[in-house]
């Protein structure tokens, strides 16, 4: 056991390992707490076996899991819910191969972008049977179902989370040289505040976020390009490429300027080294998701002290403040699955538990965001120790980020878009990026170039846009 | 005595061969064979159904393609440079341990660690190695007073090319080592008496004795350790991805992203059958420049 596994969370009395695998019998609370559906209708299920479920790396999966073995216990004993973490900048390799394979999991929780792309492979199965059973208008204000997955009048993904990227800033920093409320700047002045930081913090990097090739930096540069007001594709028109635009290349020059002010092997970072940056104190700002105060919280508590979220800085003229959201969801495999029905009955027995969905989004606070009314409004979510120490960065997490959401599996929320999944698995994006900062191409000739990166994307793919 | 079920040894040796031809069959031409028919089809792994022959369409759209010919000149550099950096130690080092010195035999079972170790291993570790913050060879280098600021190792293009061939010669060298002391050991000590006795000093008993004794030696492992190089995957794979950019992409590397980020396996197929020609003429050419067994032809 690692000393990371062995750290109590901060609102239970309880180590990881021991909330994770003993989630079974403290989830007996749980099953009161029902109040959508009907679990005495469930029939019971004589298979046996072992059900794969397919999550990111993090506690969350394994809780949900829990739940899901909750159901198996009572309703089909023979069956065994099995958690595989894939890391992210795996994923989108483990999914293909494993798909290819015709060996895939009875379950995935998987990024937007990915699944988008398998339901309009019509490699899932339709949810919507699932939809009314874990609660239609439970979804807390300002998102919509299609958010998660939805093709074609069809629902194939049901909610796991939301998890925004966000600004987090070191305010210890902020405040000692001057910089003014995060919240109120624009891009010039996060570029300021870098600057500043640099030049006057020796051995600390102004500002971090990935520049590597893979999906983080996709994401990352996403955010950046719908401030701008761009986008890759319109999915008002048939998704025509729009990448080769002075939006694209106005968040390209931006990432180019921060670039000087950022730590020097920024170039290969990716998610992992973004969140190392800022719990070791070498940067002061960062973009990212809330597990860096996760991290923070257990291996370097000063830093996570100091740290606060906010939601981006305003592009200058837009004024819009988009964040890379993951609705990320959970989507059953249509073929080769043999334990459908089970998974399914499991499912909306882990998705209408108010009790394991509080859980769910306790296991790594702030970085899985609730979905339905009922568990965000639930006083028992704030029975938190983030919650409590943290409320506006919880909540700046949790509630006000959906106003600025966006994603490249639906950007600027103009449209589901099933080519994201593709641009990701070929990091067009970070590339794109990279030809600016390692390459020193102008701006203008690496928007060129993505743009005909993704209209290959789009020629290759026409089948998915029906 | 023989018996009704004495076998004759040709039919002996067929039937120790057969376990080696028929897995040889299943696990070397039958995939050369299907990579070679899946070259001249469009196939997306989750869209079976849309499977279409395309002709040489794959092969034309790789030499179309700038980054396919990046990755071969990146490719050659990686080899070449390897090569010559694992055959010069892995000679020095083998005439180092060819000395009967007390305990040589340790050093010579820990020379192979580099190369029992998995690589998937050997690569993480050196991630860490090369770490820009807190990775030992900056730290050791910072404190020796050799450099002033950290180096990226890994962050620009030549640093990364630099140091996956360092990762590959550290890890490959023993495998020359132990090919060069074994037949190192079987020289006749004669022909250096002989050598010291007509005059000749160190470096020309190494040039006139040592060397031409190891020829053929060097020419197979030269081939050996060139093939697979050019075809290795997992230790860039691992290290870089093939980054930053696409500066340490290599064919393996290219074939691999065709083939699951691009979901072209036909193209990535095409990779491999071209790296397959290209190696084979590329060895056969060498073979015979170099002369290999010609001793045995003579008369």
């Amino acid at each position: 056991m690692t000393s990371r596994d062995s750290k109590p969370f901060p609102a239970l009395p309880v180590d990881r390992r021991t909330f994770l695998t003993g989630a079974t019998a403290a989830g007996a609370a749980a099953s009161g707490a029902f109040p959508f559906g009907s679990r005495s209708a469930e029939a019971q299920s004589s298979k046996s076996g072992t059900v794969r479920v397919w999550g990111e790396p993090g506690p969350y999966g394994g809780v949900a899991v829990a739940a899901m073995n909750e159901w198996a216990q009572k309703n089909a004993p023979g069956l065994k819910f099995d958690i595989e973490s894939i890391p992210w900048d795996g994923v989108y390799v483990k999914l293909m191969t494993d798909l290819a394979a015709r060996r895939p999991p009875s379950l995935i929780s998987v990024e937007s972008p990915i699944a988008m792309q398998l339901m309009a492979e019509g490699l899932l199965l339709p949810l919507d049977d699932l939809v009314d059973k874990i609660g239609r208008n439970r979804l807390v204000d300002g998102v919509k179902w299609e958010y998660w997955g939805a093709w074609k009048g069809k629902q194939y993904v049901v909610p796991a989370h939301h998890q925004p990227h966000l600004l987090l800033v070191r305010m210890d920093v902020a405040k000692e040289l001057g910089l003014g409320d995060p919240d109120t700047w624009d891009w010039k002045d996060l570029l300021n505040a870098a600057r500043t930081i640099s030049q006057k913090k020796p051995d600390m990097a102004g500002f971090c976020m990935a520049l590597g090739r893979n999906l983080c930096t996709d994401y990352h540069f996403a955010a950046l390009l719908h401030s701008a007001g761009g986008r890759m594709f319109d999915a008002a028109n048939k998704f025509e490429v729009v990448f080769d635009s002075p939006q694209t290349v106005e968040a390209l020059t931006f990432v180019k300027e921060l670039q000087p002010y950022m730590p020097k092997g920024a170039v290969e970072y990716s998610f992992l080294q973004v969140v190392d940056a800022h719990v070791t104190g070498r940067t002061a700002m960062s973009f990212y998701w809330g597990r860096t105060l996760g991290r923070a919280a257990e291996e370097a508590k000063p830093v996570f002290e100091a740290t606060e979220a906010f939601n981006h800085a305003r592009h200058p003229t837009t004024k819009r403040r988009s964040n890379w959201n993951d609705f990320q969801g959970w989507c059953i495999p249509a073929q080769n699955n043999p334990y459908i029905d089970e998974v399914k009955q499991a499912l909306v027995y882990q998705q209408t538990s108010k009790a394991w969905l509080i859980k769910y989004c306790h296991s790594l606070m702030p970085n899985v965001a609730p979905t339905y009314k009922d568990v965000a409004d639930a006083p028992e979510l704030k029975e938190h120790a983030f919650y409590k120490s943290k409320p506006r960065t919880v909540d700046t997490y949790f509630k006000t980020s959906l106003a600025h959401s966006s994603s490249t599996a639906n950007e600027l929320l103009q449209g589901v878009n099933p080519l994201a999944g593709i641009v990701h698995g070929r990091s067009v994006l970070a590339q794109t990026v990279q030809k600016v900062v390692i390459d020193n191409m102008k701006p203008q000739d690496a928007a060129k170039w993505g743009a005909k990166e993704l209209s290959d994307i789009r020629r290759e793919n026409a089948r998915l846009l029906g | 005595m023989r018996n009704g079920y004495a076998l004759s040894d040709r039919a002996v040796g067929l039937l120790f061969i057969a376990p080696f031809a028929v897995t040889a069959l299943f696990f070397m031409v039958y995939p050369i064979v299907e990579a070679i028919r899946m070259a001249f089809y469009s196939y997306n792994p989750l869209r079976p159904d849309l499977t279409t022959f395309v002709g040489f369409s794959n092969f034309a759209y790789i030499f179309n393609d700038p980054l396919f010919w990046d990755s071969f000149w990146q490719a050659t550099v990686w080899t070449f440079l390897s090569i010559v950096f694992q055959t010069v130690f892995g000679v020095g080092m083998a005439l180092l341990l060819h000395q009967a010195l007390p305990g040589i035999a340790i050093f010579r079972g820990l020379l192979l660690f580099p190369y029992i170790v998995p690589t998937v291993v050997i690569a993480l570790i050196w991630r860490w190695i090369f770490n820009p913050e807190i990775g030992v060879v900056n730290h050791a280098l910072l404190g020796a007073g050799v450099i002033s600021q950290p180096i990226y190792w890994l962050s620009t293009p030549s640093m990364a090319m630099a140091s996956t061939i360092m990762l590959n010669v550290w890890k490959y060298t023993p495998f020359v080592v132990i090919c060069v002391l074994a037949r190192l050991q079987s020289v006749p000590l004669e022909l250096y008496d002989a050598a010291k006795v007509d005059g000749a000093g160190p470096i020309r008993r190494f040039l006139d004795v040592t060397l031409p004794q190891l020829k053929e030696v060097l020419i197979v492992v030269i081939v050996f350790r060139t093939i697979w190089t050019f075809n290795k995957f997992e230790e860039i794979y691992l290290l870089t991805k093939g980054g930053p950019g696409t500066s340490t992409f290599n064919l393996a590397v290219y074939s691999f992203e065709q083939s699951i980020a691009n979901l072209r396996l036909g193209v990535g197929a095409a990779t491999g059958v071209v790296m397959m020609v290209m190696l084979s003429l590329g060895s056969i050419i060498y073979l015979r420049v170099s002369g290999f067994g010609e001793d045995e032809k003579a008369p």
